[in-house]
């Protein structure tokens, strides 16, 4: 701003701010929205925590066990863990065929890859997760 | 706890906002709203349209906290927020601002507001009013109005010259009364 466009009197008036009537109600729609933003995120990133585990949940249980070849209680706990692996497998197979996500398929990669791609997602919603917490506290 | 935020500082309340602080940015929209909202007023906006436009450079002040370093006052960060997204505003929607800048010029003064300086704004040509207040108003600086408005500098000069002349012609009446009540 040269000099001669420089007059303090202007500048006071642009200084001063207009007493609004309705400055209460302006605030409160701003904190409104940002609730509302904050719960948005907080909802999405909760969904795309549940749906991440459960994913990777359904992965892990995909592995498969080998009991060839080992001691005898070795190959029985292998059995066991393949029995409750396959209930578990069934039970969450039947849950995201409830919600439509049943056939979801990632080409050709085998279940160790997609388990640690689904792991590496839900730390990261995880991580997200914390971050907003303790943001929020 | 209130008191306590009442009597914080705005840097201060800015540094807690970024790290996600809603209650403290909503300090910062209770002292610097109306001014803000003003602005978009003296600029040329319709109240509510200043409104809408004031509300998004909170929010987006409220996002962007982070980068508030305290180099300026809080005040005239978010009002050069403000005066951006109203120039983007405007030069999208060319026609429907220019339709309610008729309408304002026809509307009775708000009772609340500075009448002096409000008034004698509406006698500036749009360009003049939009220059003038984006560089007293904003605290914005010649160059920075001419790119933000896709202007010549030589451009922005003369309509800040030509509106600070008529805005002192209009006004001199009412700056000499304000400075006797301020002496007496």
């Amino acid at each position: 701003m040269s000099a001669d466009e420089f007059d303090p009197a202007i500048e006071r008036l642009f200084a001063r701010s207009p007493a609004l009537p309705d400055a209460a109600l302006f605030t409160a729609t701003v904190e409104r929205r940002l609730q509302k933003g904050s719960r948005v995120r907080v909802f999405v990133l909760g969904v795309a925590g549940v749906v991440g585990g459960v994913v990777a949940a359904r992965e892990m249980l995909t592995i498969n066990f080998s009991t060839e070849g080992g001691s005898v209680p070795t190959a029985a706990m292998g059995q066991g863990l393949e029995a409750v692996s396959f209930n578990a497998q069934a039970a969450i197979q039947s849950g995201l065929d409830q919600v439509g996500l049943g056939n979801i398929a990632f080409g050709s990669m085998n279940g160790m890859q997609m388990f640690w791609i689904a792991a590496g997602a839900l730390i990261a919603v995880a991580a997200a997760g914390v971050v907003r917490l303790s943001q929020e506290v | 706890m209130a008191q306590a935020l009442v009597d914080r500082h705005d840097v201060e309340l800015a540094a807690q906002a970024a790290a996600g602080g809603r209650r403290e940015f909503g300090e910062l929209v209770r002292r610097h709203g109306s001014a803000v909202r003003g602005l978009l007023r003296r600029m040329g906006a319709q109240p509510s349209l200043a409104d809408d436009i004031a509300q998004d450079a909170f929010i987006q002040a409220f996002e962007r906290c982070a980068e508030f370093r305290g180099e300026g006052t809080f005040a005239a960060w978010v009002k050069r927020i403000a005066a951006r997204l109203y120039i983007k505003r405007a030069a999208k929607e060319a026609r429907y601002v220019a339709e309610v800048e008729t309408e304002e010029t026809v509307s009775a003064p708000d009772p609340g507001g500075l009448m002096d300086l409000d008034e004698a704004l509406k006698t500036l040509s749009e360009p003049e009013r939009l220059c003038v207040s984006l560089c007293h108003g904003a605290g914005m600086a010649h160059p920075e109005i001419a790119t933000a408005l896709n202007l010549p500098l030589g451009t922005v000069k003369s309509h800040v010259k030509r509106g600070l002349d008529k805005l002192r012609a209009r006004l001199q009446p009412a700056q000499t009364l304000g400075r006797t009540q301020h002496v007496g």
